[in-house]
C-alpha cells in the first residue's frame, strides 16, 4: 500500500527488535517514526495562550534539555501561532521531519519544521479548512504519524457540538484524504456491538501494526471540554454526554469491527511494546479506572478492568499515561490531586501502584525517555478545566528517575515566563537528522 | 396519543439521522416555510410580520445559512445554530447553561426558537423588542460569538462571496446590517409549530386527538392549577404566554443557591455510578458563578427584581430543560416546584400558591403537557439541515 513505505517498516521493526538498546526517547510515540538514539535534546512544550499572560497566544515553546548546555532547563525559543485555539495535542509526522499541534476550539492544525533546525522549530504551515474538508469533524486531537500521512482523531462536530465524531486522515504534506465516522447505534459500519453500547465519541487512537489493529478511545464533545470544569460538574444532563466505548478498527481498511464498553470517558491509550504483548491501556477518567485491552488466543479483543487509580469515589481524574520500554512500568497522572502514580504492568492483568508523588496542584502530561530514566511532567488540561486562582499551576517539571524516586531536575514557572498553559510535550534532536 | 418516551425517541433518533445522515426535502421548502408564515398553524394565530419585512422565500433561504454559518463569530467555531440546535428543539437539551466562544460560560439555558416569532419581547428579561434587531447582542456578545463590532460582521458577510447572489435575490442589493437583521428575522420567524393533539382537540374539534388524562390535566391547567393565568389559552388559538414578567420565586431561589451553594455535589460519572464532590473540588475548577437578576437589569427597578418573561409551553416535551438556567431537568421537577407555590419570598408574585394537587393531578398536568408537542417539529429540523453548515 501506498503509505506503507518500506524504509518505514524496518525502521518500526528495528525499534521492536532491539528493546535493551539505550535508546532515548519518549515512549508514548507512534512505531512507524524514526527515534533519537541518545538523549533528547530539546522538549517541545505545546502551550495555551491565556488572557493576561504573554502575547495571550497559543504557542509551541522549546525548551532546552542537554545537561551540558549553557541553557540547559531554559525556554530557548516560542513561536506564537495567533489566538487561542485550544492548543491540546501534537504529534509528529513518521519521518518525523514535522510536527502537527492542533486546536481542540477552532480546528486549526500547525505544523511545525524541527527538522530544518530542531533547536529553533519553524511554523511551515496552517490547515484552518479542517472543518470542511472533514465535512463536519471538529477538534483534531491525536496526531498519529503513519508512513506518508497523519491520522487524526477528532472530538466534536459542527452540527451540534456533541460527542459524535470522526478519524480523519491527511497526507504529510497536508492535504485531506478522508473521513471515517465512528460507528454508531444508527450506522455501525459493520462493527460488532460487544455490550449494547455505541456513542460515536472519540479521543485518542493507536495501532498495533502486525495485529493489523487500531484502537480508539471515547471523551467527549466541544460543549463539554470547552466548558467551564465546575460548570460542567455540576451539570447533570452534560455529565451524561461522556464516552463509554473503545473501538477496535482494521488498520489497512480503516473499517471499525468492535466496539468495547468501557464506561467512564477512556482516554490515552498505550500499546506494549514486546513482540508478544498484544494489549494496550487505557485510562477511564471519570470512574478512575485502569482497563487492558487486550487479545485473546483466538485474536479477539476485549476490554477489562483492571485496576483502580487512587481512590475512585474521590474522583482523583487520571489523565496522561506513558508506558515504559520494556512495559513492566506505567505512569499514572491525576490531575485533581496533582500526582503521579507508577503501576507495575509486568502482570497487565493485576497491574499494582508501587510509587507515587505530588507533582503540583495540579498535573496532567507526562513523557518518559525511552531508558525510563527521565520523566517530565506539564500541567494544563484543559483552558476552561484548569484550577482556577493560586491552585492553577503551569509548569514543565523535569525529573530523574532512578527506579526508586524521582528527583527534580529544574522546573519552568510558565505564567512567570509569560508563556501561558503547559500542555504536550514532545522530544526533539539534531541526532535524528544527521549531519 | 403517543407516549413522551416513545415520541421523544422517534423524534430524536429522527433528527439524528437527519442530522448525519442524508436530507431529501420535498419541493422547495422554503415556500413552505412562507406558506406557514403567513397561513398560521391550527392552535397559533396568524403572525404579525413587520410592514418593512414581509416574508419571502429568498429571505428565508438567506436567514436559514445566516443562522448556521460558523465563519460568523470571531475564531469561526460558533454560529447561532450551535447553541439553538434543530435535532434538540432549537435549543440545546443536552446542557442546562449555554457555552459561548472559547468556552465562556453564560449564565442562561439556550432557549428553544420555535415559535419565537410570537414573542413580543425577546431574551427572558425582555430586553429586545423584534427578532430585526435582537440578532446583534449574541453577535457581539464576548460570551456568545465575540465578534469585534457589528460593521465587522456586516463587512465579512460582504466580503463572502456565496452570500452575494442571495442577498441580491432576497433584497435586490448587498449585504447590509438591516438586511442581515431581516433575513434572519424572516428565517426565525417561519419556526412554527403547532396543531399539536391539544390543538386538534381544542380548536379543531376532534374529541378522539387527545386522551383521558390530558383532557383532566388542561382543566387543571385553566382551573384549580391557575397555570393559565399566565400561560393563556384563547378562545380561537393559544400562544401560552401573557407576555408579561412574573417573579416565581425561582430566580430568588437560585440566588439564594449561589450564595449558599451544597456542601457536596453528586456526579454521576458514568451510568449508575455516582460520587460525591466536596465543594472545595467543585470551587477549584470554577469559574464565578453570576447572579441573574432577570427584568430587573433592563429596567434597574427593584421591584423587577428576579422577574423573567413567561415562556410559551408549546412543544415543551422536546425542549428541556426548564426555567431560564435549565434548572430543572424534568416536567416533573417544574410541577413539583409550581406545586409547592413556587419559592415564597417578599416580592414573589401572588399569583402563586401553594396548590396541593395530588400525583394523578400532576400526571394529568404532566400528560396534558405533552400534548401541546406538534407533528411538525422534525419537520423544522429536517429544512434546517438542507444544507451543511458553512465553514472555512
Amino acid at each position: 500500500m501506498k503509505f506503507r513505505s518500506l524504509k518505514s517498516v524496518i525502521i518500526g521493526a528495528t525499534m521492536l527488535a532491539a528493546p535493551s538498546v539505550a535508546y532515548a526517547d519518549e515512549t508514548c510515540q507512534s512505531p512507524y517514526m524514526p527515534k533519537i538514539t541518545g538523549e533528547e535534546e530539546f522538549v517541545y512544550v505545546w502551550t495555551l495562550g491565556k488572557e493576561g499572560i504573554g502575547d495571550e497566544s497559543d504557542k509551541l515553546v522549546t525548551v532546552d534539555v542537554r545537561k551540558d548546555s549553557d541553557t540547559y532547563g531554559k525556554v530557548i525559543g516560542s513561536i506564537s501561532v495567533g489566538g487561542r485555539n485550544e492548543a491540546h495535542h501534537a504529534g509528529f509526522t513518521a519521518d518525523r521531519r514535522y510536527l502537527w499541534a492542533g486546536g481542540l476550539d477552532t480546528n486549526k492544525i500547525f505544523i511545525f519544521d524541527v527538522h530544518s533546525d530542531p533547536g529553533k522549530p519553524t511554523l511551515a504551515k496552517t490547515i484552518d479548512t479542517f472543518v470542511k474538508d472533514t465535512g463536519g469533524a471538529v477538534g483534531p486531537h491525536t496526531f498519529y504519524g503513519l508512513p506518508g500521512r497523519m491520522m487524526i482523531s477528532a472530538l466534536s462536530n459542527d452540527k451540534d457540538h456533541g460527542g459524535r465524531t470522526a478519524l480523519v486522515e491527511y497526507s504529510n504534506e497536508g492535504e485531506y484524504i478522508a473521513t471515517h465516522w465512528m460507528p454508531t447505534a444508527e450506522d455501525p459500519r459493520g462493527a460488532k456491538i460487544a455490550s449494547d453500547v455505541v456513542d460515536g465519541y472519540g479521543y485518542d487512537v493507536r495501532a498495533l501494526i502486525r495485529k493489523n489493529v487500531m484502537l480508539s478511545s471515547s471523551f467527549t464533545g466541544w460543549s463539554n471540554y470547552m466548558m467551564d470544569f465546575g460548570q460542567m460538574l455540576e451539570d447533570a444532563e452534560a455529565m451524561k454526554r461522556f464516552g463509554q466505548t473503545v473501538v477496535q478498527w482494521d488498520l489497512h481498511s480503516r473499517k471499525p469491527k468492535k466496539v468495547m464498553h468501557v464506561p467512564g470517558a477512556p482516554l490515552e491509550i498505550r500499546f506494549a511494546w514486546g513482540p508478544e504483548n498484544n494489549y494496550a491501556f487505557t485510562t477511564a477518567a471519570l470512574t478512575s479506572k485502569l482497563w487492558l485491552i487486550h487479545a485473546d488466543d483466538n485474536n479477539e479483543w476485549h476490554a477489562k478492568e483492571v485496576a483502580d487509580i487512587g481512590d475512585p469515589a474521590s474522583i482523583p481524574l487520571p489523565v496522561d499515561i506513558s508506558i515504559s520500554a520494556d512495559d513492566t512500568r506505567l505512569w499514572i497522572n491525576t490531575f485533581m490531586d496533582g500526582k503521579t502514580r507508577l503501576f507495575d504492568i509486568s502482570d497487565p492483568h493485576a497491574p499494582k501502584q508501587i510509587y507515587e508523588k505530588v507533582i503540583a496542584d495540579q498535573v496532567n502530561m507526562v513523557s518518559q525517555s525511552w531508558d525510563g530514566e527521565r520523566v517530565y511532567f506539564t500541567s494544563s488540561l484543559l483552558a476552561q478545566w484548569d484550577k482556577k486562582g493560586e491552585s492553577d499551576d503551569q509548569y514543565l517539571k523535569a525529573y530523574d528517575w532512578d527506579g526508586k524516586d524521582l528527583k527534580l531536575q529544574f522546573e519552568l514557572d510558565f505564567y512567570e515566563e509569560g508563556l501561558g498553559r503547559a500542555h504536550i510535550m514532545r522530544f526533539g534532536s539534531g541526532e535524528l537528522y544527521g549531519s | 396519543m403517543i407516549g413522551w418516551p416513545a415520541l421523544n425517541w422517534f423524534v430524536l433518533g429522527f433528527a439524528l439521522f437527519l442530522s448525519f445522515g442524508s436530507t431529501a426535502l420535498a419541493g422547495d421548502w422554503a415556500d413552505a416555510a412562507v406558506a406557514r408564515k403567513t397561513e398560521g398553524a391550527l392552535g397559533l394565530p396568524k403572525l404579525d410580520h413587520p410592514s418593512d419585512n414581509p416574508p419571502s422565500a429568498e429571505k428565508i433561504r438567506l436567514g436559514r445559512k445566516l443562522f448556521f454559518d460558523r465563519r460568523l463569530s470571531l475564531n469561526r467555531t460558533m454560529s447561532c445554530g450551535m447553541c439553538h440546535i434543530p435535532e434538540q428543539g432549537f435549543g440545546n437539551y443536552e446542557l442546562q447553561r449555554a457555552v459561548g466562544l472559547e468556552g465562556r460560560s453564560l449564565r442562561r439555558n439556550a432557549p428553544s426558537l420555535v415559535n419565537v416569532g410570537y414573542y413580543k419581547t425577546l431574551f427572558v428579561d425582555g430586553r429586545e423588542t423584534a427578532l430585526e434587531t435582537q440578532f446583534v447582542s449574541p453577535l457581539i456578545a464576548k460570551n456568545e460569538m465575540a465578534n469585534p463590532s457589528i460593521g465587522y460582521v456586516v463587512e465579512l458577510v460582504k466580503s463572502l462571496p456565496d452570500y452575494e447572489k442571495k442577498f441580491e435575490a432576497a433584497f435586490g442589493g448587498p449585504a447590509t446590517l438591516q438586511r442581515i437583521g431581516q433575513a434572519l428575522a424572516g428565517y426565525q420567524r417561519s419556526l412554527i409549530a403547532a396543531n399539536s393533539p391539544f390543538d386538534q382537540w381544542k380548536y379543531g374539534g376532534d374529541e378522539t386527538a387527545l386522551n383521558e388524562s390530558a383532557k383532566r390535566g388542561f382543566a387543571l391547567f385553566s382551573g384549580k392549577a391557575g397555570c393559565s393565568q399566565c400561560h393563556l389559552v384563547g378562545k380561537e388559538d393559544a400562544v401560552f404566554t401573557d407576555q408579561s414578567f412574573h417573579d416565581t420565586g425561582y430566580g430568588w431561589m437560585r440566588e439564594q443557591e449561589r450564595q449558599n451553594p451544597p456542601t457536596t455535589q453528586p456526579v454521576e460519572v458514568s451510568p449508575g455510578v455516582v460520587f460525591h464532590m466536596s465543594r472545595k473540588q467543585i470551587d477549584d475548577v470554577s469559574g464565578p458563578a453570576l447572579p441573574d437578576l432577570g427584568r430587573y437589569e433592563v429596567t434597574q427597578d427593584p421591584a423587577d427584581s428576579w422577574k423573567f418573561r413567561t415562556p410559551s409551553l408549546r412543544n415543551i416535551e422536546l425542549t428541556r430543560p426548564y426555567m431560564h438556567d435549565g434548572g430543572f431537568a424534568r416536567l416533573k421537577d417544574v410541577l413539583a416546584f409550581y406545586n409547592g407555590g413556587g419559592a415564597p419570598h417578599d416580592r414573589q408574585s401572588q399569583l402563586l400558591r401553594p396548590l396541593g394537587l395530588e400525583k394523578s393531578e400532576l400526571a394529568d398536568l404532566e400528560a396534558f403537557l405533552k400534548s401541546l408537542t406538534s407533528p411538525d417539529f422534525s419537520k423544522l429540523a429536517e429544512e434546517a439541515r438542507v444544507e451543511a453548515p458553512d465553514n472555512w
